[in-house]
């Protein structure tokens, strides 16, 4: 059975190339179809691989009840320390918790293209770093404790202008120098970093965002959660950074998803028709020779496998061709969307989904094809001109 | 007229196949629809917008912080300033916090700004002297089954009332009409009331301004010049104008070109299928064609006849993929969820259908090309004769 389906795809295959532009139009409706696909798929893809990178599951986020984002949070001073303190925090080599009180904001920014847009400007205390071992510094300084200074990163420093070092930025009250620029391989690299105390004074505010923890470790956190809920002066959210985060970034990047589905989909459909139009011709223009087959004794099971198989091969083939074109055309540029500063990816994941895709269409756009041509009288078929 | 049948005829002649490169022609045309609708959309919004308006907001937003009442007269005298708007706004639900709705709270001369809108004076003057009414734009009244004398409560956890409490109540005045780029309706109150309402420290304070300039020319350098004033004191203002706030290229990926894109690559595949279907059929025919050309039919009329074949499920899969895209993109408000707000929707207008045409007329054209040149070339004898 094997061997006959093995030898009736095998001189499918020998003949393909009297049927060559007929096969191109399953190799190019799947490769736009998946190229388009993984194009769009390329922002939610790089925006959540940005924000993976943030979440560290052995980091826990602390934000007040209620709130979607940093933004939407506000922690104030005196319950600061009761929830930085709190069991389950690791503690640093000088014996205080490794946590950070974190402030988020808004900033205005101009594009390199001359567009206005958002950038968040972020507060670290002084355990802001020792929390983040993905954090590096590129050039220039770290910014100093109680002085007006800002650090910027790469991401940032490569869309907006006048993000270089000695550049001010326009704040409250007075202008803050960048004096130097850092990496963090994550979300983080589209932003800017002050002093949280320094900025508090500034915005003339009360009240910190969020809080950052280190926990012992990553089984901490039910032992942090619990101390932290079961507290009855606060009101808080405790959640594990890398699950914040994938919150975070299904949010942004959500709408876009289902977009890029869509627009996949329909594109899809269009490829099924093509494909299922190819197919029966195929079967039509070899109806002698699928009949001579036949006539020869080999069953109508490998005749129709044959048949699908013809269409996975094509259909496999112009989706790598169409992953190959959206992985060159957009894999690692940087993107804005929103706020949020990244690089565009088309990784192994989502071409694995394109195949199978194009896999999926094949399957139904060779099925009924298959079936006429293993269902066709072999005497009639031998006639056919 | 007698080629008709005949082209009707060759398309029968495979209706499996006519079937499917229609409904595939129709699909990448209903995608074209929707993405090129969009973009008139865009380009719609565009040039609605006023060119003598400018936004204002507090330049460090961060959540709700206001700026001073006081920021309104000084920006009034900065010169070709003609009128500035203010509203403070209550972002809230109603009974669940699932059903969002946002109650913007605007000062009395907002009747002056915002003059595009089909509110009457008499409608003005009852949310002028009723302090606790609101104005609720169609699309609103419709979600949350509002009608004029209803009394509509919102649930504010984020804006408190003096005595402590997060529920404000409003009285529906009237119905008013939605503005089309407005998608998600509107809810209009008085500030007054609002300002009154709200504790002592939260008093006299705003969420952002309309400014209208009294030369458009000079919009942008006004917006410019009150971002300026503002720039070294407490209330830095952030402001745009609203041509430039109305443009998609604003929001950092040019949408506008992933559209086209996206429907560039459905031509791209509609070309493909339909110049490799033609040519397919003319191979197959080939000999009738010789027959038709023996009988006395000219060259043009052979070559008419291939483009024909061509064209019908081109231009038919163009209207119906058209069609179908301004039927999707009418019912995409009726498949949201009420929680969420409702996206802008592509527009199929007059332009996007002349597009459509041109695109089916472009693809019709050159997939019958070769096969046209083949047949103009062809020798009759040796065609005949099957070789």
């Amino acid at each position: 059975m094997l061997r006959q389906i093995w030898i009736v795809s095998a001189l499918n295959f020998r003949s393909l190339k009297s049927r060559f532009w007929q096969s191109m139009v399953i190799v190019v409706g799947l490769g736009a179809t998946i190229g388009v696909l993984l194009s769009m798929m390329s922002v939610t893809a790089g925006m959540r691989q940005a924000y993976a990178n943030s979440g560290d599951p052995g980091r826990a986020i602390v934000v007040s009840q209620g709130a979607d984002a940093e933004g939407q949070s506000s922690i104030s001073r005196a319950d600061a320390p009761v929830i930085m303190s709190a069991p389950g925090v690791a503690r640093d080599k000088d014996g205080r918790p490794l946590a950070d009180r974190a402030l988020n904001m808004g900033l205005p920014v101009l594009r390199k293209n001359g567009t206005k847009g958002f950038t968040t400007l972020r507060g670290f205390g002084p355990k802001g770093t020792a929390l983040r071992p993905e954090f590096h510094l590129v050039s220039g300084r770290m910014f100093q404790f109680g002085k007006r200074e800002l650090i910027v990163g790469v991401g940032a420093q490569a869309t907006f202008q006048h993000m270089n070092i000695g550049d001010k930025v326009i704040l409250p009250n007075g202008e803050w120098p960048i004096v130097g620029s850092y990496t963090t391989g994550d979300i983080l690299d589209g932003q800017l970093i002050g002093d949280t105390e320094t900025m508090l004074t500034a915005l003339n505010r009360t009240t910190y965002n969020s809080i950052l923890v280190r926990l012992t470790s990553p089984d901490a956190l039910s032992t942090f959660r619990k101390a932290i809920t079961t507290n009855p002066a606060l009101q808080m959210t405790v959640t594990r950074h890398s699950d914040w985060y994938k919150k975070v970034s299904d949010q942004a990047s959500g709408l876009l998803a289902v977009l890029a589905y869509v627009v996949g989909a329909v594109m899809a459909i269009g490829a099924l028709f093509g494909c299922l139009n190819t197919m029966y011709a195929a079967v039509s223009t070899r109806a002698r020779e699928i009949a001579t087959l036949r006539a020869l004794g080999y069953g109508a099971l490998p005749v129709a496998v044959s048949v699908i198989l013809e269409a996975i091969v094509l259909a496999v083939a112009g989706a790598l061709i169409g992953a190959a074109i959206a992985w060159a055309l957009n894999d690692g540029h940087q993107a804005v969307w929103g706020q949020n500063i990244f690089h565009l990816r088309v990784s192994p994941a989502e071409i694995g989904l394109g195949v199978s895709w194009a896999v999926v269409v094949a399957l139904m756009g060779g099925l009924l094809p298959s079936i006429r041509a293993a269902r066709r009288p072999v005497v009639e078929a031998l006639r056919a001109t | 007229m007698k080629y008709i049948p005949l082209v009707w005829a060759a398309i029968m002649r495979k209706p499996a196949r006519a079937v499917l490169t229609l409904l595939s022609v129709m699909i990448a045309f209903t995608l074209f629809g929707l993405t090129i609708g969009m973009n008139a959309t865009f380009d719609a919004v565009q040039a609605a917008a006023k060119d003598n308006r400018i936004y204002s907001a507090p330049r460090f937003a961060g959540g709700m912080t206001p700026l001073p009442l006081a920021v309104t007269h000084e920006i009034g005298r900065i010169p070709g300033v003609s009128e500035v708007g203010y509203q403070n706004f209550i972002p809230g639900y109603i009974t669940d916090p699932k059903n969002r709705v946002f109650v913007q709270m605007f000062g009395d001369n907002a009747r002056k700004v915002f003059t595009e809108y089909p509110i009457t004076p008499a409608q003005w003057d009852l949310l002028h002297n009723e302090r606790d009414g609101v104005l609720v734009s169609q699309y609103q009244a419709d979600k949350w089954h509002l009608k004029p004398g209803d009394t509509l409560t919102v649930i504010s956890p984020q804006v408190k009332k003096a005595d402590g409490t997060t529920t404000w109540t409003f009285k529906v005045l009237a119905i008013v009409g939605d503005i089309a780029y407005n998608t998600n309706g509107y809810i209009w109150g008085n500030y007054d009331y609002f300002d009154k309402a709200v504790p002592l420290a939260k008093q006299s304070q705003i969420m952002n301004m309309q400014i209208e300039t009294s030369d458009a020319s000079r919009t942008a350098d006004i917006a410019q010049q009150i971002d300026e004033t503002f720039a070294n004191s407490p209330n830095t203002t952030q402001s745009i104008t609203e041509k430039a706030a109305l443009d998609i290229s604003n929001s950092g990926v040019d949408i506008a070109t992933v559209d086209r894109e996206i429907a560039l690559a459905g031509m791209f595949m509609v070309l493909f299928l339909t110049a490799n279907g033609i040519a397919q059929a003319v191979r197959e025919r080939f000999a009738e064609f010789a027959t038709l050309k023996t009988i006395g039919f000219s060259d043009a009329g052979v070559i008419g006849l291939v483009f024909a074949e061509a064209a019908l499920p081109c231009f038919l899969g163009a209207l119906l993929g058209v069609g179908l895209s301004a039927l999707l993109s009418s019912q995409i408000p009726h498949l949201m969820p009420p929680s969420m707000g409702t996206p802008p929707l592509p527009r199929v207008t007059v332009m996007v259908a002349v597009w459509a045409g041109a695109c089916a007329l472009f693809v019709a054209l050159s997939s019958s090309m070769l096969p046209a040149l083949r047949l103009k070339q062809m020798d009759i004898a040796t065609a005949l004769s099957g070789r």
